[in-house]
C-alpha cells in the first residue's frame, strides 16, 4: 500500500465532488425531492396556514332568558373576533343536533334569570359547551367567551356602584382592583403559520437531503461507481477524498436551498425573521453539516435505492414531534425529549425558532449550538468509517 | 379461487425473503405504535417554568406569587430581579412566560388604584401560550376577586353575598369530548392512521413495483391465470389483513389504553378502518400506473402524497380556516373522510346515518383507481415496463 500525496487527494476530492454534483442533477428522482418536494412542501404548508388565525367560529346559542340583557350580551358575543353567533335555537337538543351535524362547534346557554339575577345581586351562570374534539376551535370559543363575561361583569359592577353615587373612575377601580394584562411576544397574534412552519421547514430541510444523499449512495452503489472512479493505478479510493467531496456537493446544494427557505419563501408569507443573518448563517452551518454526515453515514448502510425513501418518509412526523413543538417537551417524557437530541433536526428547531423568531442571539442558543457540532463531529468520524468500509469492499 | 390463493402463497413467499416487505408491513408499524404511546404517555403539560418579576416585594406580592406557583400548569423557575433577565431567559428558552408584580402593588390596592400585571407570554409555542395564558388570566382573576370580596366583606357584606357581587356572571365550562383539553387525546387518533397511511401506501407501491423492477410481473400476472383481478386481489390480500389487524391492535390501544372515549358504533369504526386501507393500497395501484411502473417515480410520489394528509384532512388546524383551493384539496385524501367518521363515532357519538356518507367518498377511492387495472394488465406484459429503476 503506497502512501497517497496531498495533491493525489485534491484531485480525488474535486473528481468526487464534480461527480456527485452531476449525478445530483442528472437525477431527475433527486432533483424532485432535494429541490421540487422543497418547493411544494414549504409552499403547500405554508398555503394551508397562510390565514394564520381561525376567525369566527360558527356557535349555537341557547337563550332561555330573552331580555334585553341577555340579546346585549349576545350581541357583544357576536362582536368578538373568533366567534359568530350562526343560531340562536330554543333547546339545547337542537343545538346538539346542529353540533352534530357540523354546523356549529360550540354551544353557549343563558339561564332563565339571567337578567333577573344580576340586578337582584346575584351570580348568573352561562353554560358552555366547547368542542374539545377540535382543540383550536374549543380554545377560540372558550377565549372569547371568558373575556366576554369578564368584562360584561366589570360594566355591571361599575353601574351598580354608579347608581349608588360613587364616581365612574372609582367605581372602576373597585370592581377591578387588579386586572391581568396578558401579551405574547414574538408571534402577537397567535398565527398557526408562525409557529408551525419554521419547525417544519428545518425539518423538510434536514428530511430531503437525507433521502436525496441516501438515493445517490444507493445508485453507487447499485451501479458499482465507487469502482469506476477508482484513479489509474491507485488500488482504491482513500476515504477522506471520498467523504468530503460528496459532503462538498451537498453542501453547495443544501445551503442553495435553504436560501431559497429562508430567504424567498420566509418573505414571501411573511414568517417572523427577527435573527440576525450572521447568527443564522453560523447557527445552520453544523446543522447542515450534521445533516450531511448523517446521511452518508445512513447510505453506506442501506444496500437499495428506495430505501432511503421509505426510512426517512415514515420518519418525518415522529421527528417532527420529537422537537418538542407541536407536542410539547413538558408533555413527553424527559428521557425521550433528551434521547431525541441525537438527531440534528430537534437541536436546530429549537435554536432556529429562537433566533429566527424571538430575536435570539447564538450566544443565547449555545446548548444546541454545541450540540450540533458535537453530532457534526460524531455523524463525520460514523460516516468516515462507512465510506472505508465501502472502499475496502470495493476493493476486495 | 384457487388463482387468488396461488397469488396470496406467492405473495407470502416474497414477504419471506424480502425484509423490506416485513418491516413495511408489520414491523415499522409496531414501532410507531410503540413510539406514539411513549411519547404521549405524559399527557398534559404541567409546571410549565415561568419567571415572576417581583418589583414590589411586599406581603401581597408574596402571597400573590404563591398563588401563581400554586397553578397545575406553570411553575415559578426563577425570580428575576429585572424584566431584561426574564427576557433573557424566554430568548434562551429557560421560561415560557414573565408575569411582572409592579412597584407599590400593595399600596396600590389597598388605596383604591387600579393594578395592571403585565404577562409577556412565549408565543413561540402556541400549544403552551394557550395554556398559561388561559390558567395565569384565571390565576389574577381569582386574586382580583378576592380582593373585592375583602373590601366588600370589610364593608359589612356576608362573604356570600360579597361574592356573588363580586361575580354578577359566571361561566360553567364544559368540554365536550376531550375533558382534560389534553393533547394526546387530541393528536393520537390522528398519528395512528397517518402513520399507517405511509405504511399501506408504500407497501402497496413497493409490491407493485417490484414486480416491475424485478421483471417479475409476467410472472406474477400467469400465477392467477392471467387475470389481473385476481392477481390484484391476491398480492393486497395479506396486507388487507395485516393491517386491518393492526389498525384494531391501535384502536384497542386508544380506546383502552389512552382511554379515548368510544361513544358511537363501534362497527362503524371497523369498517373505516377496513375500508381505509383498501382505499390507500387501491390508490398504490393508481400512483404505479401514472408512473409507467418505475418503482422510485412511484415511491417518490406516493410518499408525497401520503404526508400531505396530515395538514389537509384539516383535523390539527380547521379546514374552515384555510385557502378556499386547499379546501377543495382535502377531498382527493382519504384521511380527511377517516377522521372524520372517528371524531364522529368515536369521540362524538353522533348518530350512524351523520357518517354514512363518509363511507360512500371512501368507495370512490377503492372503485376508481380499480378502472386502471386493465392498463396494469397490459403493462404486465409489455417488457418496456420492466427492469426501470
Amino acid at each position: 500500500m503506497e502512501k497517497k500525496s496531498g495533491i493525489q487527494r485534491l484531485k480525488e476530492f474535486v473528481t468526487i465532488f464534480k461527480t456527485e454534483l452531476r449525478y445530483i442533477f442528472s437525477d431527475g428522482g433527486v432533483i424532485l425531492i432535494m429541490f421540487g418536494a422543497v418547493i411544494i412542501y414549504s409552499t403547500v404548508y405554508s398555503f394551508a396556514y397562510s390565514n394564520e388565525v381561525l376567525q369566527d367560529v360558527p356557535v349555537a346559542i341557547v337563550n332561555n332568558d330573552r331580555t334585553q340583557e341577555s340579546r346585549d350580551f349576545i350581541r357583544k358575543l357576536n362582536a368578538t373576533p373568533n366567534i359568530n353567533v350562526t343560531y340562536e335555537v330554543s333547546s339545547l337538543d337542537e343545538a346538539k343536533s346542529l353540533f352534530l351535524s357540523r354546523k356549529v362547534y360550540g354551544i353557549i346557554i343563558l339561564p332563565d334569570d339571567f337578567a333577573k339575577d344580576i340586578y337582584s345581586g346575584k351570580t348568573t351562570y352561562v353554560a358552555i359547551y366547547a368542542d374539545g374534539s377540535y382543540l383550536l376551535m374549543y380554545k377560540q370559543v372558550l377565549n372569547d367567551l371568558t373575556n366576554t363575561v369578564l368584562t360584561n361583569n366589570v360594566q355591571i359592577k361599575v353601574q351598580r356602584l354608579m347608581q349608588q353615587g360613587i364616581s365612574m373612575e372609582q367605581a372602576f377601580v373597585v370592581s377591578n382592583p387588579v386586572s391581568p394584562n396578558i401579551q405574547s411576544t414574538f408571534n402577537p397574534y397567535l398565527g398557526y403559520g408562525s409557529f408551525a412552519m419554521p419547525a417544519i421547514l428545518v425539518l423538510i430541510i434536514q428530511q430531503t437531503l437525507l433521502i436525496g444523499i441516501g438515493m445517490i449512495g444507493g445508485t453507487w452503489r447499485e451501479k458499482k461507481l465507487y469502482c469506476k472512479l477508482i484513479p489509474e493505478r491507485r488500488k482504491y479510493l482513500s476515504a477522506l477524498p471520498i467523504l468530503l467531496g460528496k459532503s462538498a456537493a451537498y453542501y453547495v446544494s443544501g445551503a442553495a436551498t435553504m436560501l431559497y427557505v429562508f430567504g424567498f419563501q420566509y418573505k414571501l408569507f411573511h414568517f417572523p425573521m427577527n435573527g440576525d443573518v450572521l447568527d443564522l448563517i453560523m447557527f445552520m452551518t453544523p446543522y447542515l453539516l450534521s445533516v450531511i454526515f448523517l446521511g452518508l453515514a445512513i447510505s453506506s448502510v442501506l444496500k437499495r435505492r428506495e430505501n432511503s425513501i421509505i426510512l426517512i418518509l415514515f420518519t418525518s412526523i415522529p421527528l417532527l414531534m420529537l422537537s418538542g413543538i407541536s407536542v410539547p417537551k413538558e408533555a413527553m417524557p424527559e428521557w425521550l425529549y433528551q434521547f431525541g437530541k441525537i438527531i440534528p433536526s430537534s437541536n436546530a428547531i429549537n435554536g432556529f425558532i429562537r433566533i429566527q423568531s424571538a430575536g435570539a442571539t447564538l450566544k443565547e442558543v449555545s446548548p444546541e449550538y454545541a450540540m450540533l457540532w458535537i453530532l457534526t463531529g460524531i455523524y463525520f468520524l460514523l460516516a468516515a468509517l462507512g465510506m472505508r468500509s465501502l472502499a475496502r469492499k470495493v476493493y476486495d | 379461487m384457487k388463482k387468488i390463493f396461488k397469488v396470496i402463497y406467492r405473495e407470502l413467499g416474497l414477504v419471506r425473503h424480502n425484509r423490506t416487505f416485513s418491516a413495511l408491513a408489520l414491523g415499522l408499524p409496531i414501532l410507531a405504535i410503540v413510539y406514539f404511546l411513549l411519547l404521549f404517555k405524559t399527557g398534559v403539560p404541567t409546571n410549565l417554568p415561568i419567571a415572576v418579576v417581583d418589583l414590589d416585594n411586599s406581603s401581597l406580592s408574596k402571597q400573590f406569587t404563591r398563588m401563581i406557583d400554586a397553578v397545575p400548569s406553570v411553575s415559578i423557575a426563577s425570580m428575576p430581579k429585572s424584566t431584561e433577565e426574564a427576557e433573557e431567559m424566554i430568548r434562551k428558552g429557560e421560561i415560557d412566560a414573565m408575569l411582572i408584580i409592579p412597584r407599590e402593588a400593595e399600596k396600590d390596592i389597598y388605596g383604591n388604584k387600579p393594578v395592571t400585571v403585565p404577562v409577556f407570554i412565549s408565543g413561540l409555542n402556541i400549544t403552551k401560550n394557550g395554556l398559561i395564558q388561559r390558567d395565569l388570566s384565571t390565576a389574577i382573576i381569582s386574586f382580583s376577586t378576592g380582593i373585592q370580596v375583602q373590601t366588600l366583606v370589610s364593608q359589612g357584606m356576608s362573604e356570600a353575598q360579597a361574592y356573588q357581587a363580586a361575580m354578577p356572571i359566571n361561566f360553567e365550562r364544559h368540554i365536550l369530548f376531550n375533558p382534560y383539553s389534553s393533547y394526546s387525546y387530541y393528536l393520537l387518533p390522528i398519528f395512528f392512521p397517518m402513520m399507517m397511511l405511509i405504511f399501506i401506501l408504500l407497501t402497496a407501491v413497493f409490491t407493485f413495483g417490484s414486480e416491475f423492477k424485478n421483471g417479475t410481473a409476467k410472472e406474477w400476472l400467469e400465477t392467477a391465470g392471467g387475470n389481473i383481478y385476481y392477481a390484484f386481489a391476491g398480492k393486497l390480500f395479506p396486507y388487507l389483513i395485516s393491517f386491518t389487524i393492526l389498525f384494531v391492535v391501535a384502536d384497542i390501544v386508544l380506546f383502552k389504553y389512552i382511554g379515548i372515549p368510544l361513544r358511537g358504533n363501534r362497527t362503524l369504526i371497523l369498517i373505516a378502518n377496513v375500508l381505509f386501507v383498501m382505499a390507500y393500497q387501491s390508490l398504490g395501484v393508481l400512483i404505479v400506473v401514472i408512473s409507467a411502473g418505475s418503482l422510485r417515480r412511484s415511491l417518490s410520489v406516493g410518499g408525497g402524497y401520503s404526508v400531505f394528509a396530515f395538514t389537509l384532512s384539516g383535523y390539527t388546524f380547521p379546514l374552515m380556516a384555510m385557502n378556499p383551493l386547499l379546501q377543495v384539496l382535502s377531498y382527493i385524501f382519504p384521511m380527511t373522510y377517516y377522521m372524520r367518521i372517528f371524531v364522529d363515532q368515536a369521540v362524538r357519538g353522533a348518530p350512524a346515518f351523520d357518517t354514512a356518507d363518509q363511507l360512500v367518498y371512501f368507495m370512490i377511492f377503492i372503485l376508481l383507481p380499480l378502472l386502471l387495472l386493465p392498463r396494469l394488465r397490459k403493462m404486465c406484459t409489455d417488457n418496456k415496463y420492466w427492469g426501470r429503476m
